[in-house]
């Protein structure tokens, strides 16, 4: 699994890109990714999971931790490009309706730089 | 039970009723090990790319409750892994020498809304190995648990070979 990092032009909004399988092993990669992200308060973040295979409940755990810290400082964590295995899991246990959830990466990296733009 | 193969770290068995097994050290990391076998079972039982998914996911989960309730952490212990392709269903047993861990104490995640007083409970279910039941309650036919202080945990998860997820539990 690789997790990339890519600030968007103009503005304050960050995408996280995670490729193969989020799993146990590699939770603590995307886990710093967010924290190093968030504790230099970029709170306006787009995780892009289109080429995220697999994610296990350690997986959302890390998520849903990054969106509540960004949301109590009015920023958002937005995810977009699940297939549809990882759909099934975020709306299993209810996630689909916490998250702001976009198919396409493009949408979900233009409504975040619009909200974080400097 | 006639020996197929030893490499550094994993044990793999076949007994005489066919049933399958593998033993590993309780690591993350053969949490994707346990995954492939349980993989490569359901394959030739038949089963769909989704449902191989879930079954993947659902060992995935039990996996990581045992190294992180039952063992308190890696390295507490071994993981066996066993599978039996039946006429008309899976069976899958995983193994543990850890500490008593009963799914059936663990509620049901509560419903989510996206209000603060409910995620906190949600977030403090995943802590605690709620959500990972979660998927295998929902995913599997038939979860049933036992605990023995000479045996250990034993979590038995059935999936019906042409059946869609159920909730029946045990």
């Amino acid at each position: 699994m690789t997790v990339r990092q890519e600030r968007l032009p103009q503005s304050d909004a960050w995408v996280i890109a995670i490729t193969d399988r989020l799993d146990q092993t590699q939770i603590p990669k995307l886990e710093e990714t967010l924290k190093v992200l968030l504790d230099d308060g970029h709170y306006h973040l787009v995780v892009d999971l289109s080429q995220t295979s697999y994610i296990n409940s350690g997986g959302l755990r890390c998520l849903v931790s990054a969106w509540r810290r960004a949301k109590t400082n009015q920023g958002s964590l937005v995810l977009c490009g699940l297939n549809s295995r990882l759909q099934e899991i975020f709306s299993m246990v209810g996630f689909d309706k916490v998250f702001d959830i976009h198919e396409d990466c493009e949408t979900a990296r233009t409504q975040a730089k619009s909200k974080a733009r400097t | 039970m006639p020996l197929v193969s030893i490499d550094m770290s994993a044990v793999f068995s076949i007994n005489m009723g066919g049933e399958r097994s593998l033993t590993v050290p309780g690591r993350y990391k053969e949490i994707k090990r346990i995954c492939e076998f349980v993989a490569a079972g359901a394959a030739q039982a038949g089963f769909d790319e989704e449902a191989i998914f879930h079954l993947e996911l659902c060992c995935d989960e039990a996996s990581t409750n045992i190294i992180e309730h039952a063992y308190g952490g890696e390295d507490g212990g071994d993981i066996t892994i066993s599978y039996k392709i039946g006429e008309d269903d899976f069976t899958i047993v995983i193994c543990d020498q850890g500490a008593t861990f009963d799914p059936g104490l663990v509620p049901s995640p509560p419903t989510i809304d996206a209000d603060e007083d409910s995620l906190d409970e949600v977030i403090n279910q995943l802590r605690i190995g709620g959500l990972g039941l979660h998927f295998i309650r929902n995913l599997m036919d038939e979860v049933h648990f036992s605990s023995d202080r000479q045996k250990g945990n034993e979590l038995v998860m059935v999936k019906k070979l042409d059946s869609k997820p159920g909730k029946e539990t045990s």
